[in-house]
């Protein structure tokens, strides 16, 4: 009988109790006697039943949550039936089939990227090879490089850092560039506010991470890659490290990977804390010591990055997508998606539903069924009102869209934004001009105050909100509001600023009386704005 | 070079040039505030947005490289709208006290806010920065003025290599700060001034120049600066008689920029210890019979218990007798012990072609290989 008892021990785990709940089992195994080995795993996305535990007999899966340090013992006594204990409450099971597809949850989901996440030890490279690791990389290079760049085009793998752009031409393009020495970065600034994608799949799969940076590497010719994680993720970097110096060893970063002629190696640099450095321009001075602020483009870094040199970078979820499209095939991975985009989507759902967490979605489904079929639907009785995708950048957008595929084109047709996959669903206690308000003081707070329309323009923007969400706003603001936002839009430098404005003008339009209430009735409808109790 | 069309004329621009310089080469002027000739496009106040066929939005000019049969419009109703717009964003942030500010009729802000034709700015009054910094002999730091355009930062790291600021915080609260804050004389600056004279508001601001007058009052005169051999060409800026500042004007040897000495230093110009006319020692004024009295006996000793002026130990005398003078006792010398007993060193502060000259005395009529120059090292 060979036993295993998984604790998902990744920020989010770890947040709810976790390592307590971890020990509590080492030592209730240690003084049963029992005969099973205790691992830690990443996330497997349910947040809302953490921390979890998933104990494996011989094959035989059955998953538990939440188990507070205080289960511990009760659990393994229960699920071993030792002393005659009672089998543990079926209030704490989640799931009893190997693929979790029991339970509601998980059984609209496809797991591509994170398919690992919550399954192996992260820390150990055999348990990374045991689920099939680096056999993407291994094919890759036996193929040219021509031919994994075309593979990622046919599978129609599009920038999953939330713009969209496909992701095998600006490979191409980078590839292409007459410069011998080019860089590769992984964009793991992940910072839009509820937004923890690229913290779970580093966290719980660093590896699958580094092969699709190898893998990008290859295709394009890169020799130096950059993991850029923002310092607030401390787990993630050391996952990353531990696995990056795994991987060194067992030859599959350094000079010569598998014997193949590939020279290429990546370095972790921390971020500083400024949400704009997930900008690429801004990222890239930041990685050179420089200030981080975005700088004009073109040129683009596949021409024109890292010290000058052509740079390609991608998101971690771009990366993660590789390996996949390497093993299934181009042809699988783009059947997954839609015409437009192929493969799948992590979202970071949260907010007033019933199961919130870590979601990976084929391209294409329904914001409903996202919201409703995965999550659950609204808690407490309370009603749908809004869903906000795309953090800052993003959008919020009705019930009324809520068939909106989650696909780049029809989202942005929407006004909202694909983004890097946040997405908070908000009920009707939540005053959506306040909603509007927060999301702009963050940008207002995160602009680096480099371009004018940003500095000082979504300061003026946050001064008018918080104006109407006193009950001072008067008619003409809606106009003034909507007039900065045009010239914001149009004229800022980067992407922040750009999509700044997005909040406002989203809700300005699908939420316009409320805004309404606001100034002509000095009354919030959702009865959160203090001043207007 | 490349054709391209602005505004519906068809402009060459030469290699490497941007959409702005192409168009400006033309005698098309468009908005523009981070923009400086001399440095990196920066792209930070979005007044030199164009319109460009084949482009959804408006891109900067000023980081557009020019392209063969690209069509350019500068000027249109929805750019001037967001010029605008942006320019009533920055005046919030502004302090409008043109009435008294040194700046006036030199700065941009004030000469866009004119042809905009804003008086103020329609947005809530705010000033960012408020910080006065002046603990230096040079110049002042007034932040309430900055738009952070960041002109300084970049002459300070391209032009002169100094890297003495750099934009600190960020957003709303972001400003032009030297490294942990210390005072400029703690940090790599020279204090050549550079930031001071593509300032392009009343944020860097001489400190000999504060009340010297409006910039309308001032007479500019382009001339060589007297400090070195490199014979810069500096631009005094007067006002009855008396230097009020000094910039640099595109020269050929020096082009816009000047050091410290140049811009900071010529305060001897106008001061009353200034050589103006030769002077020779009373006593050998005496022994030659050009004056009546003889001068004090012990002068170096004097009672008055200070150095004595010049008036008391030298009298001053025309350039023919200074020259024939210094001719005779010259040749006294060379004859009595030969050339080699004379030594000759030329000063630094001459322009090169009075070294030459100089040396060519000392070694050609002279008659010796004894000359020298305090810039040898």
């Amino acid at each position: 009988m060979r036993s295993t008892v998984k604790v998902g021990t990744s920020t989010c785990g770890l947040a709810t109790g976790a390592e307590a709940t971890f020990r509590a089992l080492q030592e209730a195994v240690s003084e049963t006697g029992l005969a099973v080995s205790t691992q830690r795993t990443g996330c497997l996305g349910a947040c809302h039943r953490e921390p979890l535990v998933e104990i494996v007999v011989d094959g035989a899966h059955v998953l538990y949550g939440p188990v507070t340090a205080d289960r511990a013992r009760p659990l393994l006594e229960g699920h071993f039936t030792l002393h005659g204990a009672p089998p543990p409450p079926e209030d704490w099971v989640v799931s009893r089939t190997p693929d979790r597809r029991d339970y509601a949850f998980f059984a609209p989901q496809v797991k591509v990227t994170t398919a690992n996440c919550g399954v192996i030890d992260p820390l150990s490279l055999e348990d990374y090879l045991a689920a099939g690791g680096y056999e993407g990389l291994r094919r890759a290079l036996a193929m040219s490089p021509e031919a994994v760049v075309a593979a990622v085009t046919d599978g129609r793998l599009r920038g999953r850092g939330g713009a969209g752009y496909p992701t095998g031409l600006k490979w191409k393009i980078c590839r292409s560039q007459p410069d011998p020495l080019k860089y590769l970065v992984c964009n793991a600034d992940e910072g839009d506010p509820g937004a923890f994608m690229d913290r779970t799949l580093i966290e719980g799969d660093p590896h699958r991470v580094l092969e699709g940076m190898i893998i990008a590497a290859h295709g394009i010719g890169a020799r130096w890659g950059y993991a850029y994680v923002r310092a607030e993720y401390p787990l993630a970097v050391k996952h990353l490290e531990a696995a990056i110096a795994q991987a060194r060893d067992a030859g599959y970063l350094g000079t010569d990977i598998l014997g193949s002629g590939l020279d290429f190696d990546v370095i972790v640099k921390e971020g500083a804390g400024a949400f704009v450095c997930g900008e690429e321009t801004a990222l890239m001075h930041s990685i050179e010591g420089r200030r981080g602020t975005p700088r004009m483009r073109p040129p683009y870094p596949a021409a024109s990055g890292l010290w000058g040199h052509p740079t390609n970078i991608n998101n971690v979820e771009s990366y993660a997508s590789v390996p996949s499209i390497m093993t299934g095939g181009a042809e699988w991975f783009s059947s997954l998606g839609t015409s437009e985009s192929g493969g799948t989507k992590t979202f970071a759902l949260a907010g007033a539903i019933q199961r919130t967490g870590l979601v990976e979605v084929p391209i294409g489904v329904s914001l409903r069924q996202v919201i409703f079929d995965v999550g659950g639907g609204i808690r407490d009785g309370h009603s749908f009102k809004a869903v906000q995708i795309g953090g800052p950048s993003g959008g919020c957008l009705p019930e009324c869209l809520l068939d909106t595929p989650v696909d780049y084109g029809p989202l942005r047709a929407t006004g909202a934004i694909m983004g890097s996959g946040g997405m908070v669903v908000v009920d009707d206690t939540t005053c959506m001009v306040d909603l509007a308000r927060y999301f702009l003081s963050f940008t207002q707070d995160e602009s680096c105050g480099k371009c004018i329309p940003c500095r000082i323009g979504t300061r003026k923007m946050l001064g008018i909100l918080t104006k109407i969400t006193r009950g001072e706003g008067d008619t003409a603001d809606l106009d003034r509001l909507q007039q900065v936002a045009h010239t914001i839009h149009t004229t800022s430098l980067c992407g922040l600023g750009q999509t700044a404005p997005n909040p406002v003008l989203t809700t300005l339009r699908y939420f316009r009386d409320e805004y309404a209430a606001h100034i002509h009735d000095r009354h919030c409808p959702a009865g959160t704005c203090t001043a207007l109790r | 070079m490349v054709a391209l069309t602005i505004d519906g004329r068809k402009v060459e621009a030469g290699a490497g040039s941007t959409v702005l310089d192409a168009a400006l080469a033309a005698g098309i002027e468009i908005p523009r505030l981070c923009h400086h000739p001399e440095l990196t496009a920066w792209g930070g106040c979005r007044l030199c947005l164009v319109e460009v066929e084949g482009q959804q939005a408006p891109v900067p000019s000023c980081g557009l490289a020019a392209a063969a049969g690209m069509v350019v419009i500068t000027h249109s109703e929805q750019l001037e709208a967001h010029r605008r717009e942006v320019l009533d964003l920055l005046l919030s942030d502004h302090p409008l006290n043109c009435v008294i500010c040194e700046k006036a009729g030199a700065c941009d802000l004030q000469r866009y806010a004119y042809e905009f034709g804003l008086s103020e700015s329609s947005h809530e009054k705010e000033i960012a920065r408020k910080l006065y910094q002046d603990e230096n002999a040079f110049l002042v730091r007034d932040h309430q003025y900055c738009i952070l355009c960041t002109r300084c930062v970049r002459v300070c790291e391209e032009i002169v290599g100094a890297s003495a600021i750099e934009v600190a915080q960020r957003g709303f609260e972001a400003f032009v700060a030297t490294p942990f804050d210390a005072p400029l004389v703690e940090t790599p600056c020279t204090f050549c001034g550079n930031c001071v004279q593509v300032c392009p508001t009343a944020a860097l601001v001489p400190v000999d120049r504060i009340g010297k007058g409006r910039e309308w009052d001032l007479t500019r005169t382009r001339t060589v600066c007297p400090y070195c051999g490199t014979g810069c060409g500096i631009e005094v800026a007067t006002r009855g008689g008396e230097i009020v500042s000094v910039s640099g004007y595109g020269a050929p040897a020096n082009g816009e920029f000047l050091c410290t000495k140049g811009r900071f230093g010529l305060g001897f110009v106008g001061h009353p210890d200034r050589l103006r006319r030769p002077l020779i020692r009373r006593d050998l004024a005496y022994s030659l019979g050009l004056i009546d009295t003889p001068p004090p006996a012990a002068l170096g000793r004097s009672p008055l218990g200070r150095s004595p002026a010049a008036g008391e130990t030298h009298v001053e005398v025309d350039w023919e007798i200074a020259l024939d003078l210094v001719a005779d006792r010259l040749a006294a010398v060379v004859k009595e012990s030969g050339p080699d007993a004379f030594a000759g060193i030329g000063s630094a502060l001459c322009t090169n072609e009075d070294n030459y000259i100089f040396q060519k005395l000392v070694r050609g009529v002279i008659g010796t290989n004894n000359v020298d120059l305090c810039a040898r090292v």
